[in-house]
């Protein structure tokens, strides 16, 4: 797949953490003459790697991603945790997902506490942790308040939060940002950047904006549709915080978008 | 002036304004003639007739405190009867694909049986003692309780369900964690409407062998010719139900305290 680009993943030298091996999905209750929702798709994401997928809405992304966290089985294929095959949910693989996910009667400090739940700590130690996380994603003094109270960017930075809770090694994020206005959007992705280098985890970072792909991944996963597959990735060595002006980052925006048509 | 329009502004104010004015144009209408008494007796004749159940009692000795335990007596035990069956058993059913399948048709014909049409048979099973009545009630309620509750399992929020999944919340933990929080909203909706039919319910439960209850007193004043007494027993009634709606809403935002957020946007 890698050879389509002109960018090629340089090989891992890094242990490899997730593993996509062969893998296909046909939903049931759907008319088998339509072309299968994910068709062939590989994809090797190393130790503390953050990568992309990219692509149009309705190409299979958070079909993929739901399959990697367990949510859903694959038709044919597999997928590998530490050379595993993953069979279902859990077991440190946190998610945050594309639509609004947190529990409502919760308030923001008890969903994080919720995410710490199957971890050894004492409740007053998890309690700590839950409020460290709070203070980590920027909502110190809003940790008593409801969901409901809460604007669609601190909500999302909760549901980061809780996912960060289950210490998990490995964070799958679905259009985190999707729903927000550019200018929270790009305050968020500073913020997750920040995060992520304290807390260093392996990221599959679903979006359908090429920019934010390309502000934030080591490597960008294209996916096209009807079949879903992942039509080129590219590597993107570049120190963060990158500048939306770079070269390089204009170029390879230029290049995705038309692996994109 | 202005003192008088903050105070018009209250939602509490309102309300009670509206429903004085429309008791004010009852009673000028009675006064002037309009309607006719023995039909629609004045409000100030209402009252009267509170008085007179209240003191000397409808019939003679049966008081009005009497009528109202005795109903609310009733209205309780075939409620409770009905939610302490309905709760755990729509909980089943609703979180086993299975079991709702069996029920469904089960529960759609049960609930679509108008519950006064048993009365009849509820007098041969269980005579026409308290039993029936309660029983009568407690049918009513439940079928509407159970309707809810498992429609409050059944669609919890499927994307709730899956965020709990990857926080390893599997079985019972995620059933007592997620789905009956999730659920609550809608059960506690249940409780009120199931509440209201058994309000409804009531009047004609107490058609069967017994002068004691509002009901009963509704039904006895009419071969009096006592429209007086009816309204009155309506009333009490009404006020009996406002009372519980209003304690059932203080239950609400006591377990609800998250959804008080969304009564703003309502506003
Ligand atoms: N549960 C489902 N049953 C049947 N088809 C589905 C289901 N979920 C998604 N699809 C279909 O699979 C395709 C990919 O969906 P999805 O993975 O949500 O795409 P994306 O996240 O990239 O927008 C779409 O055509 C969608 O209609
Ligand atoms: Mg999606």
């Amino acid at each position: 797949m890698s050879g389509l680009t002109g960018a090629p993943a340089t090989g891992d030298a890094a242990r490899p953490k997730i593993e996509v091996v062969g893998l296909a999905k046909r939903y049931a209750d759907v008319d088998a003459a339509q072309p299968a929702v994910l068709e062939r798709i590989d994809l090797t994401v190393a130790e503390n790697e953050f990568v992309s997928l990219v692509g149009r809405s309705g190409c299979g992304k958070t079909t993929l991603l739901n399959i990697i966290a367990g949510l859903i089985a694959p038709s044919a294929g597999e997928v590998r945790v530490d050379g595993k095959a993953v069979t279902g949910p859990g077991g440190g693989k946190g998610m945050v997902f594309q639509q609004q996910a947190l529990f409502p009667w919760l308030t923001a400090l008890q969903n994080v506490e919720f995410g710490a739940r199957t971890r050894a700590l004492s409740p007053a130690a998890r309690r700590r942790e839950a409020e460290q996380l709070i203070d980590l994603v920027g909502l110190a003094g809003y940790a008593e308040r409801y969901p409901a109270a809460l604007s669609g960017g601190m909500q999302q930075r909760v549901a980061i939060a809780r996912a960060l809770a289950l210490d998990p090694q490995i964070l799958l994020m679905d259009e985190p940002f999707g729903a927000l206005d550019e200018i929270t959007r790009i305050d968020m992705q500073h913020e997750l950047l920040r995060v992520w280098s304290s807390r260093r985890k392996t990221v599959v970072f679903v979006t359908h904006s090429i920019s934010e792909a390309l502000m934030l991944s080591d490597r960008v996963a294209v996916m096209r549709a009807h079949p879903g597959v992942i039509a080129a990735e590219f590597r993107i060595d570049l120190p963060r915080p990158r500048q939306r002006t770079h070269a390089e980052i204009v170029a390879l925006h230029d290049r995705i978008w038309r692996h994109l048509n | 002036m202005t003192t008088l329009a903050t105070l018009l502004r209250h939602p509490q104010v309102q309300g009670l304004s509206f429903l004085a004015a429309l008791v004010l144009g009852w009673e000028v209408a009675a006064d002037v003639g309009v309607l006719r008494p023995y039909q629609f007796p004045a409000p100030s004749r209402v009252v009267e007739a509170v008085w007179e159940i209240a003191t000397s009692g409808f019939p003679e000795g049966v008081k009005l405190t009497t009528h109202g335990l005795v109903t609310l007596g009733r209205i309780l035990q075939g409620f409770l009867l009905a939610i302490t069956l309905a709760i755990p058993l729509g909980l089943l059913i609703g979180w086993f694909p299975v079991l709702d399948r069996m029920t469904l048709p089960v529960i759609t014909f049960a609930r679509s049986v108008a519950t006064l049409s048993l009365l009849p048979l509820a007098i041969v099973w269980f005579g026409t003692g308290e039993l029936s009545k309660v029983l009568l009630i407690a049918y009513g309620c439940f079928w509407v309780m159970l309707g809810n509750v498992v429609a409050g399992v059944k669609y919890v929020d499927p994307v709730l369900i899956r965020a709990a999944r990857t926080m390893d919340a599997s079985g019972l933990v995620l059933f007592r964690r997620v789905v009956l929080p999730a659920a609550l909203p809608r059960i506690l909706t249940g409780a009120r409407v199931s509440l209201g039919v058994g309000f409804m319910v009531i009047v004609g439960a107490e058609m069967i062998g017994t002068i004691r209850g509002l009901g009963a007193l509704i039904m006895e004043a009419r071969t009096f010719y006592r429209a007086d007494i009816s309204l009155a027993g309506i009333a009490a009634l009404g006020l009996l139900g406002f009372g519980f709606a209003i304690g059932l809403g203080a239950l609400e935002r006591k377990l609800l305290p998250w959804h008080r957020g969304l009564e703003d946007v309502r506003r």
